[in-house]
């Protein structure tokens, strides 16, 4: 166990490394810098582009202000060129408001998703499969901003409220109707973000169940005469349970990579919006640590699901 | 692919439904671009008439305003008029060409490479890297580096040293100690690859580049290979200690014509699978980058570009919103669909 957790450990630090310089160089490789913007404005006068230049190291050789951002990164010195303000200051602030989505919607798939797989699998071929299976592919398919532009419609008709930002603007009356707002404006999008993730999460619950099904020891279950709920519920659903336990750790990576496109739509102030605007402006270093943080976090997922499956899943210990 | 296949396929009727809808939208866009390309296009696309704003579909053009050549064919918006007053059909039939050359290039490179780097991987992945390939590496870059950097003595040096590596490396035992296998480098590269969250990556690239199609296709291409090429792997890890490989290279068949003609037919069904639910992952990240306006440049309509320019008019002119968002659900489905269908139908073990 030691062995395998510092083996991996050394595996994903050379990863990192590498993470690292990807990072920083498929950005400041790209064609054009902050500085070209806009080359029409009067106001970008030879002197300024040259201070602009100074001031954000891009006068330097690359592999020295690769060496100049991590530097800054890791002492939290790191400033977001349009603002001025800590990188990591901004993306936790923003990370705090990205984090209600995020919950919700996760914990929208992940209680519905499994109920729908695991029943559809266990009556596969009856009309709540059929169903389950057309609305996955349904849901798996419709373009998110789309089905976003569908649910406004139809919330804004319905129910005359307003939903698109965190809250209504200028709104002070009881805390409950407050409250109320609140929840108004975060349906929809932790709806969205749920969706595609309960098609397909329960398309994989589905057939891992069916896979397991066919094994011999479900065979041999049924044939000791054991009822079938057991047989089901037991035997079956605890082996298909097993590959879950991994994804308990990719589910991390998504607060950062799902939301630009939803938050963009709805105005939310989260972590995929203020990427997307980054993007725009052309800000540098909030676009290579977002790109960064992602990854690391991505790395700390499967280190986590490594470990999970590991305790779970006695078979896996070497 | 035998018999058991096709009729494994035929019985499932959600799968041939995909498949005949991708038929026709295939007809479609071909038809498309046709109409919408040349001086005189039959469907003007980009045909503005200012006195036709937003006009519902199928209502008639106002023949008393307008030119004769302005007026749409049959003098019917079909798919009504956008806020530019410009056809939607027209723009709708030039997009379905986007989105089918955007589907089908960018699989197309992501499987060129995912089946050569996952093939390298899975035959040769035993070989070592040695230490005169590194440098060897090392020294044709520097020499390169210098070349273009123009100090010319530099480069020649690093050239020198190169052949010099090629002459030493049959006669020097350290030179050729393996430092790692071919094999846990694509392995690690695919791993760095995969920790990048897709769509904001290619947000970020495409963001950088100047924008346009061949870009988005790429940018998709080269981002996306890492599934094929794992499949791939896997699948020549198992092919080539199998008899008939054995039997190929007593032969004496070069190792060339075992990966083309008899494991590469062998691995191709999973490959063919990925690609095509492939191609509806990449259509829908064409049509969310267009929607971000990060997308093919102005003039030519796309999907999601469509849907992107009529989100202002969601509740006057719905429409503008509903036939492109229908349009791109459907086509993704399709293939959705048909690549779902010919997975179950590759697997005998699902069969009833």
């Amino acid at each position: 166990m030691l062995s395998f957790i510092i083996r991996s450990l050394i595996q994903k630090a050379i990863t990192l490394f590498f993470i690292s310089i990807i990072s920083f160089f498929v950005i400041h490789l790209a064609p054009g810098e902050p500085s070209q913007i806009n080359p029409m404005n009067p106001k970008f006068t030879p002197e300024l582009i040259k201070r602009f230049r100074k001031q954000f190291h891009l006068d330097k050789p690359l592999y020295e202000q690769y060496l100049i951002f991590y530097r800054d990164l890791f002492s939290g010195r790191l400033r977001s060129w349009k603002d001025g303000r800590p990188v990591l200051e901004k993306i936790w602030e923003r990370f705090l408001n990205s984090l209600p989505l995020f919950i919700v919607g996760t914990l929208l798939t992940w209680t519905l998703s499994f109920p729908v797989g695991i029943h559809s699998a266990i009556r596969r071929g009856s009309i709540f499969d059929k169903t389950a299976t057309f609305f996955s592919y349904l849901f798996i398919s419709i373009p998110g901003f789309f089905f976003a532009y569908v649910l406004i419609i139809f919330v804004v008709n319905t129910f005359h409220v307003p939903v698109i930002g965190m809250k209504t603007f200028g709104l002070y009356s009881g805390k409950m109707h407050m409250l109320m707002d609140r929840i108004w404006h975060m349906l929809i999008p932790s709806i969205l973000s749920a969706t595609g993730g309960i098609a397909i999460l329960s398309r994989y619950v589905r057939s891992q169940m069916l896979e397991v099904e066919t094994q011999d020891y479900i065979r041999t279950a049924r044939a000791k005469g054991l009822p079938e709920d057991e047989v089901h519920y037991k035997h079956a659903l605890r082996n298909a349970l097993l590959p879950f336990v991994t994804m308990f750790g990719l589910v991390i990576p998504g607060l950062i990579g799902g939301s630009v496109i939803i938050e963009s739509i709805f105005s939310w102030p989260g972590i995929g919006r203020m990427a997307y605007e980054a993007i725009l402006s052309r800000d540098y270093p909030v676009v290579i640590t977002l790109n960064f943080i992602s990854a690391v976090l991505v790395l700390i997922g499967t280190f986590i699901s490594d470990l999970l499956y590991m305790i779970v899943d006695p078979r896996v210990r070497l | 692919m035998n018999r058991g296949f096709w009729s494994a396929l035929k019985e499932d009727k959600l799968a041939m439904l995909g498949l005949y809808i991708f038929i026709v939208f295939f007809i479609v866009s071909i038809l498309g671009l046709i109409l919408t390309s040349g001086r005189n296009p039959i469907f003007d696309p980009s045909m503005i008439r200012l006195s036709e704003k937003l006009k519902p579909p199928f209502s008639h053009a106002n023949r008393d305003i307008l030119r004769p050549d302005q007026i749409p064919p049959f003098g019917i918006y079909i798919f009504g008029t956008d806020d530019l007053g410009r056809d939607v059909f027209s723009r709708m039939l030039q997009g379905a060409w986007v989105s089918l050359t955007v589907g089908f290039v960018s699989v197309g490179i992501s499987v060129a490479i995912g089946i050569l780097v996952g093939g390298i991987a899975g035959y040769f992945g035993q070989e070592y890297i040695r230490i005169y390939h590194l440098l060897s590496v090392v020294s044709i870059s520097l020499s390169s580096l210098f070349f273009f950097k123009k100090v010319w003595h530099l480069s020649i040096l690093f050239l020198f040293l190169l052949f010099f590596l090629i002459y030493l490396r049959k006669r020097s035992k350290i030179l050729n100690v393996g430092l790692f296998t071919i094999d846990t480098l694509i392995t690690g590269i695919i791993d760095i690859m995969l920790c990048f969250p897709s769509f904001f990556l290619i947000l970020t690239i495409v963001a950088f580049i100047p924008g346009s199609l061949y870009s988005i296709m790429a940018v998709i291409g080269l981002t996306s290979w890492m599934g094929t090429a794992r499949f791939v792997r896997a699948e020549f890890l198992s092919l080539r200690e199998r008899d008939f490989v054995l039997a190929a290279k007593a032969l004496g068949v070069s190792d060339f014509r075992i990966i083309l003609r008899h494991m590469l037919p062998n691995a191709m069904a999973p490959v063919l699978v990925s690609a095509i639910l492939g191609i509806a992952s990449a259509i829908l990240t064409e049509a969310g980058l267009s929607f971000l306006g990060l997308g093919v440049p102005p003039p030519h309509a796309t999907w999601g570009k469509i849907l992107s320019d009529g989100k202002q008019y969601l509740f006057d002119a719905p429409w503008l919103t509903f036939i492109p968002g229908i349009a791109i659900l459907i086509v993704v489905l399709s293939f959705n669909l048909f690549g779902e269908g010919l997975r179950d139908a590759l697997n005998p073990r699902l069969r009833r």
